[in-house]
Order: C-alpha cells, then structure tokens, then sequence
C-alpha cells in the first residue's frame, strides 16, 4: 500500500466514525441532541446518586448536553415548591404524583404531553399508572419508578420460629392484627414493625394505604369531598384502633416515630420484626447478605382477596421557568432521553433501574420485557415469590382523591402530625377521622374545590 | 489649625483633625467615615430583615396562585396565642432551653476545671475536648440519633454487654428532650470550657498557695478563689448559650425531627413548619417575632437576676 492510500483510508475511517453518532440515532427516534449550549438544572431526592450522574454523563457525552445534577437534602416537597415558586435554577425534578398536581396548578410545570414523541410514550404507559399519572386529562410527567409501598415483608426466619408456616399468613389487616396481637401475646416482643416513620412518606401514607386496603377512602375520587366515617367497622376506625393498641401495648418502640426511611429500613432488616410494611423493591435490600440480618428469609404477604400498600410511583417533571425557548428545547429533549428513549430507541434509564435496583417502571416495554421475571427472581427468598410480586404489583390501589388534587401535600403534612400526636397523647379516635374530614373541607374551600 | 496626619501611636486627645485627599476631616466626619459603613451593613443585615419580618406578620402572604399579600392587622399574633401548638412549641423551648443551659454550664466548667490541671498531652487532650464545637449540628444530630436509639444505640449495646437482652429506646416521649438536652450540650460546652479556661489562667497562682495556707477545703478554694473571677464570664456565656440554644434548630431536625409526636417541637421547628413546609409566611413571621420576645426576655431577665450584679462587682 502506497503511504498516500493509507492517509486516504485513515482519514476516511476517521470521517466514518466522527459521523457514527448520527447513524446510531435510531431512524424513527426525534433527535435529542442538545442545542442550546447552556446548562439544564437536573434535581431530585438523595437514592443511588452514582446511577444519576452516570446516566446524566452518557447524555452529556452523546448528546451534547450540559445537565447540571444535583440532590435535594431535607423536607423535599416544601424546598422544591420554594425552589418553584422563586423560579430558581431548576428544570427537571422528580417528583411524586401528589406534588406534581399542585405544581401544575401552581402554574410551575409543563405537562409532558408536550414533548414530540408523546404518543408513543401513552401508547407504552400501563394504563393503571396512567390514570395515577394523569391530572386534569394532562400527563404530568414521566415515569422514574413505580412499585407499591405498603407491601408486607415477612421476616420467614422468625415465623417459622413462631411455629408458623405460608398457611398461616394473615389475608387482610385485620388477620394481620389478630395474628400480631396472638404473638406478642406468646411473647414475641416486636411481632410488627409499622409505616410509623417521619419522613413526608411515612406515618401518613401509611394511613391512606391500610384505609385503601380496607375498602375505604380518604377523599373521594372524583370531587375530593372527605369519605372517612366514624362507623366502628369502618376502615378508618379499624385502622386507628389497631394502631391505638399497638402504641398502648408498646408493641412499637416510640422512636419509630423520629425515624428516617434509612432507619426504618435497617430496624427491620436487624431480623427483630416478624412482620413490616415497606417498599415493594426492598426484597432485594433484605435478601442481601450485607443488607440485612434476614438474607434468605425476607418474603411478602400475598394478595388473598385484600390488596397490600398503595402505587408509589414518581415522574420527572419539567418546570416551567422563565429561560430561553432553546433551553427550554433542550430540557424537553433531555426528559424525553431521560424518561422514555434515549437516541437509540431504548428504554435505557428506565432498564438499568429495573436492572440495578428493580425499580419498576409504568413502560410496558420494561414491565413485560423478558428480562423482569429473571430480575426478579434474583431478589425473592423463594422462586414462588415471583408470582406474589406480580400479583401484588397488580392489585395495587392508588389513592386518586387525596393525591391528585392541589392540597395534597398540605393535607400530607398535617396527616403526619396528627396522627403522630394521635398515638402519642392516646388521642380519641372519633375526634382524629373527624378532624382529617375537616381539614380536608377547609382545604377544598381555600382552593375552591 | 495645623493639620496633622492620623497616628494610632499618638496619645489620645491629641489628634484634633485628619487629613484626607488633601482636605482636613473635623472629629465628627472621621466619626462617620468610620461608622456610616458599619451602619449601613447593620441596616442591609440586621434592620431590613428585622422591618420586613414585621411587615410580614401584619399580612397574609399567598404564594400559590400568583404572589399576593394583604394586610389583616395583629390577626396572625392573635391567632398564635390561640394555637395551641404555639403554647406547647413555647413551653418545649423553654423546657429545652433550660436544660441545655444548666447542663452546658456544668460540663464546661468541669472541662475547664479539668483541663487548668498539668497533665501530659494536655495540649491533645484540649484538642480533643474542643473536637465537638467544630462537627456540624447535623452530624451531631445524626450521631446523637444513633446513640439514642435502641435500634442502634449505646444503652442497647451496654444492655446487651451486660447479658441483658433489651433494646434501651430513649427516643420516647417522656425522655427526649432530656437526650436532646445531653446532645446540644456536648456540642456547645467546649467553648464555654474554653473561655472559662482561659479565665482561669488568668488567676495568680498565689491566691491558691494563700488558700492552702488558711487550709481552705477543695471546696471552700474553688468557691472562694476559683469562682470569684468566672462569675462574668459564666453569666456572658449562660445568656450566649440561652441564645443558641433557642435558636437551634438543624441539630433538632435531623435528631428527632419534632418527634416523636410533637414532643420536640421547639418554637424554630414550629416555625419551620408554618413557614417552609405550610408556607404560611405571615404566621411564620408572627411566631419569629414572638420567639425573639423570648430570647430578648430571657436574657433580660437573665441581665436583671445576675448579670447587673456582677458587673457592679
């Protein structure tokens, strides 16, 4: 080869793969290159924040972007709503459904039927996540994760040690109680580890769960007018009074109450609960050897006619800041990668948190990939498990009436307090579902609901 | 008048005037020369924040829906003194307070009074005594949550040590605010230690070998000689600590976070609570100017009860 032939075929080569980029763009993909040259402020909660600024590279790296990552420390809802409300440097954040629809009716975020591949991003929803996503007939966001939180975790190894075995497993909240209440009476010291803990999730989501699960509702679906009622059978009634007798036992050590959710998670992964309401995907975190004292023994409470927890799932939202319209390009562009597809057609964030954590995810192309059942797997104490996780993943409710509507986190933060107080100072239990109906009447009233 | 050129080696009332770009400076321009700066950095830091404070606890502000205000009087100071969280968040300060105060004091003095004695690697040991002041409110607070849980904590761990299987929860209600108290001192009493140390060596070293020669008791000593010179001292850090303590807030919110229940809600938490997490501003403003009546209150009173008595001494 003439030396001049091999400068030819180098420079050649070289053209080839300065324009590979663009032929790796999948040929029905939108293009997601970033345009403007200026940075797009990325924000959310503190979970695995080396997974974030690694997926937040690849985009930077391929698609020319300059996202800025960051995490939030401290009482997220009320530092992102003053973030919003100042308009400061933010443009994607994650957030739940309950604060996205006070953010849209704040005015400060862009519903995500916005973005150009928008029917493809519907027509790939679940249609229960959905509805659990969808405010006013607008989509709120995009999907970052969706599990069930509330599900009970089993610790197998104390339950078999009761003399228990899957035959005996409570089917509803109130067997669970009943089988709780039989334990301690044995002797068990800590049969139950509750939802009681302090973060904006804790205590008070575990209300709207254990009532959902029992038939009821904190608001109405439809027009957020309060539902709970003081009738003794009531879900609402049964749930406080459970929990009334759990406090007054001292079946539950008091400092649950000023845990965190890292906290929560390592009391009951120290193997001295039987049972505990916790996130879905945990299953991993207690199955592990080096996570928890109960690897190899962590199981769940199937769905025997009642449903466990409530769809805890959060979107990536973009706000809606006053910023040049190329930028504001760019963070549509960057949320669609992020979110949906990224340049090559896949699902890709949404997969390798499937994969790395098994966050779930509302796409139908992750939740019914090959790859699930062989993920999941990976993380039950039992084959069987598989199929309890999917059947619970399933029946899980959402709780439309006290989330999708402006005053849910206000309504949030004053049901954590009170219900704090409520066990605490042995308050009436009449007086506590009365007063939640009220708040919720004087909510509706200040926004004119 | 002949001018001079300003000497801080000159003896005092002898400077009459200042030269300055060429134009001589009477006493009371050089005084503003030198004060309008630090008043105006006063204003920009202390009294427009103070004013606006005050302007916002006359209004109810809404954020939500568009910035708005409206002016409803002393409505939000009323309704505080109707709120039954405002009395309770009031007597959980000045329980805490209180407790942090004394215990503060105690360990300061005893540290100081340890570390004034020759020992070797003294000048290890001071460092490691000062170690406390210098970490973070919040990662004392995460320590101290630690420590004070039985899931993770040291009475657990000694329970277990001593072959008795108990977890030793003092998060509880009845409890707390006594745990709170411990944690908030063990960061704030080095530097009281200090000071009080370096007060200390300031006491000449015969009035100690006089003591021993009237054959003073240990006690008698310390309350004749060691205490005489620490009384100021003592009452300027008891209303320093009296501040801080009623200002804290980061070591509470990662400790406990209020909890449990309500049951360490000090005045900052509820303010915290009304005006970042409610974002009810007006209120939140009302109950800051309250809590600062209390702090000035206490100090006051603190002025009043010890402090004018010592400085007359």
């Amino acid at each position: 080869m003439k030396r001049r032939h091999f400068w030819k075929m180098a420079a050649g080569a070289g053209l080839a793969l300065a324009g590979r980029p663009s032929q790796v763009q999948a040929a029905n993909e939108p293009d997601l290159r970033a345009t403007s040259g200026k940075p797009v402020y990325f924000r959310g909660w503190q979970y695995k924040t080396d997974i974030v600024q690694s997926n937040v590279n690849r985009y930077n790296a391929t698609m020319g972007g300059h996202v800025d990552y960051g995490t939030i420390t401290g009482d997220y809802p009320a530092i992102m709503e003053r973030i919003l409300i100042s308009g400061g440097q933010l443009d994607v954040l994650y957030g739940n459904p309950s604060q996205a629809a006070r953010y849209f009716d704040g005015g400060w975020i862009m519903p995500a039927d916005q973005l150009p591949n928008f029917s493809e991003i519907k027509a790939d929803f679940l249609p229960s996540l959905w509805n659990a996503s969808t405010y006013k007939g607008r989509l709120l966001g995009l999907s970052y994760f969706a599990t069930t939180r509330g599900t009970i975790h089993v610790n197998l190894k104390a339950y078999q040690e009761a003399g228990m075995t899957d035959a005996n497993f409570p089917k509803s909240w109130d067997e669970l109680y009943d089988q709780v209440f039989a334990l301690h009476g044995k002797g068990i010291a800590t049969p139950i580890l509750p939802h009681w803990f302090n973060d904006f999730y804790g205590i008070s989501w575990a209300f709207l769960f254990e009532v959902l699960n029992r038939g009821g509702n904190v608001a109405d679906d439809e027009t957020h007018k309060p539902a709970l009622t003081t009738d003794k059978n009531g879900p609402a009634y049964k749930t406080l009074s459970a929990w009334k007798r759990l406090w007054n036992d001292k079946i539950v050590p008091a400092e649950v109450l000023t845990y965190d959710e890292a906290a929560f998670i390592g009391a009951y992964g120290s193997g001295r609960y039987m049972f505990s309401p916790q996130q879905l995907y945990d299953l991993e975190t207690f199955n592990s050897k080096g996570q928890s004292q109960i690897a190899g023994y962590d199981t769940l409470l199937p769905v025997q006619g009642q449903s466990w927890g409530l769809i805890n799932h959060a979107l990536y939202l973009m706000t809606t800041r006053k910023r040049p319209d190329a930028v504001t390009d760019d963070v549509k562009k960057f949320t669609s990668w992020y979110g949906f597809k990224d340049e090559s057609g896949k699902v890709a964030v949404a997969q390798r948190w499937m994969q790395s954590s098994m966050l779930f995810s509302a796409y139908k192309s992750i939740m019914n990939s090959s790859e699930i059942e062989a993920r999941i797997k990976q993380a039950v104490a039992r084959p069987e498990d598989y199929k309890v996780v999917l059947d619970i993943y399933s029946a899980t409710p959402f709780p439309k009436g006290a989330w999708l509507v402006t005053w849910s986190e206000e309504y949030n933060s004053w049901l954590k307090d009170s219900l704090s107080n409520f066990l605490v100072k042995d308050g009436d239990i009449t007086a506590m579902i009365n007063a939640s109906n009220a708040k919720i009447k004087e909510l509706n009233e200040k926004y004119g609901i | 008048m002949a001018s001079e050129r300003f000497s801080p080696f000159r003896p005092a009332g002898r400077v009459r005037t200042f030269r300055r770009s060429g134009r001589d400076m009477s006493d009371t321009q050089f005084a503003l020369a030198v004060a309008v700066p630090v008043l105006i950095f006063l204003i920009l830091v202390v009294i427009y924040p103070l004013g606006y404070a005050v302007w916002m606890s006359f209004q109810r502000i809404v954020l939500f829906g568009g910035y708005h205000t409206v002016f409803i009087g002393l409505k939000n100071f009323a309704d505080a003194l109707d709120d039954g969280e405002f009395w309770w968040s009031a007597w959980v300060t000045v329980r805490f307070t209180t407790e942090t105060v004394a215990l503060t004091m105690l360990i300061g003095l005893g540290l100081a009074l340890l570390l004034n004695r020759p020992m070797r690697g003294g000048g290890l040991v001071r460092t490691l005594v000062f170690l406390p002041w210098c970490l973070p409110l919040f990662a004392a607070g995460l320590m101290f949550a630690h420590v004070a849980r039985g899931q993770t904590g040291l009475g657990t761990s000694i329970a277990y040590a001593l072959g008795i299987p108990v977890s030793v929860d003092l998060m509880t209600s009845a409890l707390v605010i006594e745990v709170l108290a411990v944690g908030a001192a063990w960061t704030m009493a080095p530097l009281v230690a200090f000071f009080l140390l370096a007060n200390l060596e300031t006491i000449p070293k015969r009035l100690y070998d006089l003591a021993a020669l009237d054959q003073l008791s240990g006690l008698e000593t310390f309350k004749f000689v060691t205490l005489p010179p620490l009384r100021y001292t003592l009452f300027v850090f008891t209303s320093i600590v009296t501040v801080l303590t009623m200002k804290l807030f980061d070591f509470i919110f990662v400790m406990t976070g209020g909890g449990p229940g309500q049951s360490t809600a000090t005045l900052t938490y509820l303010l915290y609570k009304v005006s970042f997490r409610n974002l009810n501003l007006g209120y939140g403003a009302a109950l800051s100017l309250y809590l600062l009546f209390l702090i000035i209150g206490a100090t006051l009173l603190l002025y009043l009860a010890w402090g004018r008595r010592e400085s007359r001494r």
